[in-house]
C-alpha cells in the first residue's frame, strides 16, 4: 500500500516551508542559496508525486527541465556572489544593504 | 512496508533540511543537503521514477553541490559572530513558516485532490518514453533550455572576469 | 463720401499720426509735429463737415461674442456727438497749433506730438462711442494719453509723481464707472446708448447712475477725486489746456449727458449738491494760488462743478452750452497763459510777472476777452451759460443757486486779481521787463478763440446744426429773469470790484499781507485733502496691506503650502524606512504579498 497523495504533498510543503524559513532567517548568502535550492526539490517531489498518481510522464519530464534550470541558476548565482565577495569582502547580507535610502 | 519506508525517508529528509537551515557552519549546511537529497532520491525511487532519481544524485547531488563546496571553500569565510537561531527575527521566521505551511496544505485539502490510488501499472522510468515526450511534445522547452545554458555560461564567464587593475599593466 | 466713412476717417486719422510718429519719426520732430498738425486739421475739418453737414446716423459693428454678450463697436452720431466732435477738433487745432510755437525748442517735441494724437483718438471715440463699453475702451486710452502727456518732461520727479497720480485717482473713479457699466447691463440687459434711449422699460436703480457717475467724478476731477487736477499742471501749458480744460475733463459731462436716460432724482440730487461743493471748494482754494496754471485749474474745477451741477438740476442743454463756451474761454485762457510763461522765459509765478499789457498786446487783449468771458460780462460767451445755469437753479433748487452765486462772486475776483497782477502795473522780474510776443503759430490760435468766446455765446451761429442739444437751454420769463440778470451783474460787480480795490501791483498778496488768518485758512482748506489721502493710505491702507502680506506669506505660503509639502515629504520619509536594503526583509514583503493574493483566491477579501 502506497503513501497517499496526501502524504507526499504535505511532505513537500513541509521541505518547502523549512527552505523558507531558511531564506528568512539565515544570514549567509550561500547558506540562503542553498535553502533555495531546498525549495525547488521540494517543488520536483510534488511534480513526481503528482504525475504517479496520474499515471502521465508529464510530471518527470518537467523535473527534467527543473533539473536544468537549477543548475544553471546555481552556476550564474554564484558567480554573482564570487563577484559580490571580490567587491565587497563579505558575503553576510546585513552587510549588503547598499540599496538601504 | 511501503509506508515504513516512506516515513523513514521522510523523517530523513525533514532532519536534513533543518540541520542545513540551522546549521552554524555553512560546509556542514552543504553536507546535510546532501543528504538531504539523497533522502529525496529514496523517495523517487518509492514513486517508480528511478531515472530521475539517479539523475538527482547525479546532477544535484554530485555536480550543484559540489560547486558550492567549492565557493564555501573559495571564500574562506572568517565569519564574525556566530549565527543562533533565537530572538525575534527567529521567530518571526518560524511563523512565516508555519503560515506558510498551513496554507499549502489547506489549499491541497480544500482543492480535494483525489487521495486515490495511484492510476495504471507505473509508467517506469522508460528513456524511451522520456526521451520520446521531449522530442515531440516538449520540444520547444528543450530548446531554450539549451539558450539558457548558453547564456548562463556566457554570463558566468563575464562575470567572473577579474576588473584589470592598474598594477597589472606594468 | 458717406458721414460714416467721414466719421471714421475723423478717428482713425490721429491714431495714424500717432502710429507714424511712433514708428519712423521718433527722432525727428519738426516732422512729426507736421504730421500732427496735419491730422488735428483733417479732423477739424471732418469735425465741422460733419457736424454742418446735417447728417445724424448711428452704425455699428459686433466686435466679439461670447454666449449672449457680445461687444459692439459702433457709432452714434446725433447731434450731441456733433457739437462735441466740434469743440475738440476746433480747440485741438489751435492747440496743435500753439504747440508749434510753445514746444518748438523742446528736445522731445515728437513724442509730444504723437502724445497729442492719441489724445485725440482717444478723445474722439470717446465722443461717437454708441455703448458705454465702447466708452470705457477709449475712456482708459484717454486717462493713458493723459498720464503719458503730463509726465512729458520725465525727468522732473514732480512730474512723474503727479502723472501717476493722476492715472491712479483716474482709477479710482474708473472702478465706480465699470461697476456701473456691469450693473447697467445686468440690469438692463444692453449698455448700448441707443437701445438705452429707446423708451422702453428701464429698471430703474438709484445705484446705477451713481455708480456711473463715479466716473464722472473721477475724469472730471470733482470732489472727492479732484486732487489730481492742480498736480496734472506739470504738463506742457498746450497739454493743460487742449486735455485737462477743455476735452478731457469735459468727458466726463458728456458721458453723463449721454446717460441722463438713467437718471432718477435722488441720484440728481446727489450729483448737484457734490458739483455745487466742488465749484465752492475750487473757487475758494484758486484765491490763493501763486502759479498762473494752477489758478487756472482750479477755475477749471470750479467751472466743471457749475456743469455738473447744471446736468444735476436736470438740464442736459444748460450743461452742454457751459461745456461749449467753457471750452473756448478756458482753452484761451490757457493758451494765453502758455504766451505769457514762454514770453517771461518761463516763469510761472505771478509775482514775478507784471507790466505785460504794454508789451505783449496781443496775449493782453485776448486774455482779458477771456477773463471778461469766465467772469460774466454780457454780452460774451460765458454770461449766457452762466445766466442760464443761475436760472435752472433758480427754479429748482435756491440753496444751490445761492452757492452757485456766491461762487461766481469768486470766480470774477479771483481772475480779475489774476489778471491785474499779471498783465497790469510794472514789470517785477527781470524776464518781464524783457517780455515780447511771441510768433504767428501762437498768437493765431488765441484770436481764434478769442472771437468764439465772445460769439460763442449766440445759439444762432450754429445755424440749428445742434439744436437737439441747444434747444432745452432755460430761459426765464419776467420777474426771474430780471431778477437772475440783477444777480449776474451784482456777482460780477462785486467780484471785480473787489479784487481791483484789494489786490495792489507790487509783487505781495494782499490777502496774505493784509488778512493772514483767512489766507491760512484757505491755503489748509487746498491741502486738506491731500492730507486726508495720505493719512488714508500711509495707516490704513498700509496696515490692511501689511495684513495681507502677512496673510500671503504665513498663512498661504507656509502653512498651507509648505504644510502640504511638508506632509507629504513626512509620508516619503515614512515610507523610505521601509527600504532597509536587506534581503530578509523584503522576502517577508515577498511573503506578505503571496497571502493577500491567497486571501484574495479565498474570497476572504
Amino acid at each position: 500500500m502506497t503513501p497517499s497523495l496526501d502524504s507526499y504533498v504535505m511532505l513537500s510543503a513541509a521541505l518547502f516551508a523549512i527552505g523558507f524559513l531558511g531564506v528568512l532567517v539565515r544570514r549567509n548568502t550561500l547558506v540562503i542559496y542553498m535553502c533555495l535550492e531546498l525549495m525547488l526539490v521540494a517543488a520536483t517531489l510534488a511534480l513526481v508525486a503528482f504525475s504517479r498518481f496520474n499515471g502521465t510522464e508529464d510530471g518527470d519530464v518537467f523535473v527534467f527541465f527543473i533539473l536544468t534550470v537549477a543548475a544553471a541558476e546555481v552556476a550564474v548565482g554564484l558567480a554573482i556572489i564570487v563577484a559580490l565577495f571580490r567587491a565587497r569582502q563579505t558575503v553576510q547580507v546585513d552587510q549588503l544593504d547598499s540599496l538601504k535610502h | 512496508m511501503e509506508h515504513l519506508a516512506f516515513t523513514c525517508l521522510s523523517v530523513f529528509s525533514l532532519a536534513c533540511a533543518l540541520g542545513v537551515v540551522l546549521s552554524k557552519n555553512a560546509v556542514n549546511g552543504a553536507m546535510c543537503l546532501l543528504l538531504c537529497l539523497a533522502g529525496v532520491a529514496g523517495l523517487f525511487v518509492q514513486l517508480h521514477a528511478y531515472l530521475l532519481a539517479f539523475v538527482l544524485v547525479l546532477v544535484y547531488a554530485g555536480a550543484v553541490v559540489a560547486l558550492f563546496l567549492f565557493i564555501i571553500m573559495l571564500l574562506d569565510m572568517q565569519g564574525g559572530t556566530p549565527w543562533k537561531f533565537r530572538g525575534l527575527n527567529a521567530a518571526a521566521g518560524f511563523v512565516a513558516a508555519l503560515l506558510l505551511v498551513t496554507g499549502l496544505n489547506l489549499l491541497a485539502v480544500r482543492g480535494h485532490l483525489e487521495a486515490g490510488p495511484p492510476i495504471g501499472h507505473s509508467v517506469g522510468s522508460s528513456l524511451k518514453l522520456y526521451s520520446y515526450q521531449l522530442f515531440t511534445t516538449y520540444l520547444l522547452p528543450v530548446q531554450i533550455i539549451g539558450f539558457l545554458l548558453l547564456i548562463a555560461m556566457l554570463g558566468v564567464i563575464v562575470l567572473s572576469r577579474r576588473v584589470p587593475q592598474p598594477e597589472d599593466a606594468k | 463720401m458717406s458721414p460714416l466713412s467721414t466719421a471714421l476717417l475723423v478717428l482713425l486719422a490721429p491714431l495714424a499720426s500717432a502710429v507714424l510718429i511712433a514708428l519712423f519719426l521718433r527722432t525727428r520732430g519738426t516732422a512729426a509735429s507736421v504730421v500732427s498738425v496735419a491730422a488735428a486739421s483733417f479732423v477739424a475739418l471732418g469735425a465741422l463737415v460733419l457736424a454742418f453737414g446735417g447728417e445724424r446716423f448711428t452704425s455699428s459693428l459686433e466686435w466679439f461674442r461670447l454666449g449672449s454678450f457680445a461687444i459692439e463697436l459702433g457709432v452714434k452720431f446725433d447731434d450731441l456727438a456733433a457739437l462735441m466732435l466740434s469743440i475738440v477738433g476746433v480747440v485741438g487745432l489751435c492747440v496743435h497749433v500753439f504747440s508749434l510755437g510753445y514746444m518748438h525748442d523742446d528736445s522731445a517735441k515728437a513724442r509730444f506730438f504723437g502724445g497729442l494724437s492719441i489724445f485725440m483718438f482717444s478723445m474722439i471715440g470717446i465722443v461717437l462711442a454708441d455703448n458705454l463699453f465702447m466708452m470705457f475702451i477709449f475712456w482708459e486710452l484717454v486717462g493713458f494719453s493723459s498720464y503719458f502727456l503730463i509726465n512729458h518732461y520725465c525727468h522732473k520727479q514732480s512730474a512723474a509723481d503727479a502723472s501717476k497720480k493722476a492715472f491712479i485717482v483716474n482709477r479710482v473713479g474708473d472702478f465706480g464707472f465699470v461697476l456701473g457699466i456691469i450693473l447697467c447691463y445686468w440690469k438692463n440687459g444692453t449698455v448700448n446708448l441707443t437701445e438705452l434711449g429707446a423708451g422702453h422699460a428701464l429698471v430703474y436703480s438709484r445705484l446705477v447712475p451713481l455708480l456711473l457717475f463715479c466716473g464722472a467724478v473721477g475724469k472730471s476731477a470733482q470732489l472727492p477725486l479732484q486732487v489730481w487736477l492742480p498736480d496734472a499742471m506739470e504738463g506742457p501749458t498746450p497739454v493743460s489746456a487742449l486735455i485737462h480744460a477743455a476735452t478731457m475733463v469735459a468727458a466726463g459731462i458728456y458721458m453723463l449727458c449721454r446717460i441722463h436716460v438713467l437718471m432718477v432724482p435722488p441720484a440728481m440730487t446727489v450729483i448737484a449738491w457734490v458739483g455745487t461743493l466742488t465749484a465752492l471748494y475750487s473757487a475758494l482754494c484758486a484765491v490763493t494760488q501763486r502759479d498762473i496754471k494752477k489758478v487756472l485749474a482750479y477755475s477749471t474745477l470750479s467751472q466743471l462743478g457749475y456743469m455738473v451741477a447744471a446736468f444735476g438740476l436736470g438740464s442736459v442743454s444748460a450743461s452742454m452750452f457751459h461745456l461749449t463756451t467753457h471750452a473756448f474761454f478756458k482753452a484761451l485762457l490757457f493758451l494765453g497763459s502758455g504766451s505769457v510763461i514762454v514770453g517771461c522765459h518761463h516763469e510761472q509765478d505771478i509775482f514775478r510777472m507784471g507790466g505785460l499789457r504794454a508789451r505783449m498786446p496781443v496775449t493782453f487783449w485776448t486774455f482779458t476777452v477771456a477773463v471778461a468771458a469766465i467772469a460774466g460780462l454780457p454780452g460774451l460767451a460765458g454770461f449766457f451759460s452762466k445766466d442760464a445755469i443761475l436760472v435752472l437753479a433758480f427754479g429748482s433748487n435756491k440753496a444751490v443757486f445761492a452757492v452757485l452765486a456766491l461762487t461766481a462772486v469768486l470766480t470774477a475776483f479771483y481772475m480779475l486779481r489774476l489778471w491785474k497782477i499779471v498783465f497790469l502795473g510794472s514789470a517785477r522780474s527781470e524776464e518781464a521787463g524783457h517780455a515780447h510776443e511771441s510768433g504767428v503759430s501762437i498768437t493765431a490760435p488765441l484770436v481764434l478763440l478769442a472771437v468764439l468766446s465772445v460769439a460763442g455765446g449766440y445759439t444762432a451761429i450754429y445755424h440749428g446744426a445742434f439744436n437737439g442739444v441747444f434747444s432745452g437751454v432755460p430761459e426765464a420769463e419776467g420777474l426771474t429773469h430780471y431778477f437772475v440778470l440783477a444777480t449776474s451783474l451784482t456777482v460780477l460787480l462785486l467780484g471785480a470790484g473787489l479784487a481791483l480795490a484789494f489786490y495792489a501791483t507790487d509783487g505781495k498778496d494782499a490777502l496774505e499781507e493784509r488778512a493772514p488768518g483767512a489766507f491760512g485758512f484757505l491755503v489748509a482748506l487746498r491741502a486738506s485733502f491731500d492730507g486726508a489721502y495720505d493719512y488714508y493710505v500711509a495707516k490704513i491702507q498700509q496696515r490692511v496691506a501689511m495684513a495681507l502680506n502677512f496673510l500671503d506669506l504665513v498663512v498661504l505660503s507656509g502653512v498651507l503650502i509648505r504644510g502640504f509639502s511638508g506632509a507629504v515629504e513626512i509620508l516619503g520619509f515614512g515610507v523610505r524606512t521601509l527600504h532597509t536594503g536587506r534581503i530578509n526583509h523584503y522576502v517577508y514583503w515577498f511573503l506578505g504579498g503571496v497571502v493577500l493574493l491567497w486571501a484574495f483566491a479565498a474570497g476572504i477579501l
